[in-house]
């Protein structure tokens, strides 16, 4: 039986006051995708399963770095799981050299943004559409992007295209998604 | 490049895939404090974090909210740890006054209360660490490689803690350091792991914790070296 969702702004208060409930309702809300995420990277179960359990030791321990002001809890667990995955994927080493990830990578706290974003998911229908819709390369250049962590000229050596038309790709594929969250805003 | 131009990079600035020349651009307009390019960072942000849907959506297994659960509960073993600790202390001043009490050669016994006086003020700020509510914990490795803890407190030191380290020859010393995120790594002391691979090792001083990202672990000739000369055998970052 699926468990009861708890709100986000209850998740942060919990992780804050370092409640171990925090960190389950965190898990029992973005566990899910965290792990797919991780598998998708991997291909490995019990490497998703370790990036998993990564990604919410960072989260515990980090929550007092959280600003809800400066966007959702959503936005933040997603981006340190795309940076835990691409550390994973980057590396040839081994699992456990894996875990020593470069001290320079980029955190997803560094921006000072005035987030004015809804929750993520609150137009999670229009966003499944958007990439529902996108055409084959559309799609692809996103995934290179997003789980190799390939740059477009890195893309465009790997699929054998021209830059500018992975470009292209990008930018069309980009643009719907940012429609469709605009579009998501507004119902 | 205008901001314009740069309105479909945010999203590729975010994901850290972008052209180096074109994210030196944006990294410029940040440094400035440009205040489109945040807002527009905040949009990408989103987006990015959107992106996670074109993952098939798999179900996690039973067990991992168990051992996700396990694992962030280090303050709840850091407090059995203090008890244990603390018991341990106990011991060891009950033992400094029988030693006084018993009346061995003063000079043995001198020796005696001060190794043993060493040690319980070690283990005095060892329980410090561990039981304050803003000491950070950090898990690290997993069964049959180099596991532990680290204990980090801002105003108090770190506690380092685990098994599993590599054999290395008797006349090397294993020696821990904080690595800043720039400038020379600055050590943490000098340990050896006990017969059965255990090891513990406390700095108990300020840790700058804007400052330093992690701490390595390195093999050292015996007392140590100003700085590392070797590869380290372990780094653990505290992120």
């Amino acid at each position: 039986m699926p468990r009861k969702q708890t709100p986000d702004s209850e998740i942060v208060e919990k992780l804050r006051a370092r409640d171990p409930e925090g960190i389950a309702a965190a898990y029992d809300r973005y566990g899910r995708i965290a792990y797919s995420i991780f598998l998708r990277i991997t291909h490995d179960n019990a490497a998703a399963e370790d990036l998993v359990q990564e990604l919410f030791l960072r989260v515990w321990n980090r929550a007092r770095d959280f600003d809800a002001s400066k966007g959702s809890l959503s936005v933040w667990i997603l981006s340190i799981a795309r940076n835990i995955g691409i550390d994973y994927a980057r590396s040839a080493q081994s699992r456990f050299q894996n875990r020593l990830r470069p001290l320079d990578q980029t955190d997803p706290l560094a921006f000072s943004y005035q987030s004015k974003e809804p929750e993520l998911f609150e137009n999670a229908k229009s966003i499944r559409e958007a990439l529902s819709e996108l055409t084959a390369n559309q799609r692809q250049v996103l995934e290179l992007a997003y789980f190799e962590g390939f740059s477009q000229s890195e893309i465009a050596r790997k699929l054998q295209q021209p830059l500018g038309t992975v470009k292209s790709w990008m930018r069309s594929a980009l643009g719907r998604l940012r429609a469709a969250m605009k579009t998501g805003v507004t119902e | 490049m205008t901001h314009p131009e740069m309105n479909e990079l945010y999203e590729l600035y975010v994901l850290n895939v972008l052209e180096p020349e074109q994210a030196r651009e944006i990294d410029e307009h940040l440094r400035d404090g440009c205040a489109y390019c945040n807002e527009h960072l905040a949009q990408a942000m989103s987006v990015a974090a959107a992106l996670s849907g074109l993952a098939e959506e798999h179900e996690a297994p039973a067990h991992l909210r168990r051992r996700v659960l396990a694992a962030v509960k280090p303050e709840i073993r850091g407090r059995q740890w203090t008890l244990a600790i603390a018991a341990l202390s106990a011991a060891c001043a009950a033992l400094l006054l029988i030693v006084l009490w018993t009346g061995v050669s003063l000079r043995s016994s001198r020796a005696r209360v001060a190794a043993l006086e060493t040690e319980r003020r070690q283990l005095t700020e060892t329980v410090e660490i561990l039981s304050r509510s803003d000491t950070r914990a950090v898990e690290f490795g997993k069964a049959e490689e180099p596991h532990g803890r680290v204990f980090v407190n801002r105003n108090h030191g770190v506690v380092f803690v685990g098994s599993s380290l590599p054999q290395i020859a008797s006349d090397r010393t294993f020696q821990l350091w904080l690595i800043p995120a720039q400038g020379a790594p600055e050590s943490a002391g000098v340990f050896r792991p006990n017969a059965a691979g255990e090891f513990v090792q406390v700095r108990t001083e300020p840790v700058d914790l804007t400052r330093i990202h992690a701490v390595a672990v390195s093999v050292e000739p015996p007392g140590g070296s100003p700085a590392p000369t070797t590869k380290p055998v372990l780094i653990v970052p505290l992120g």
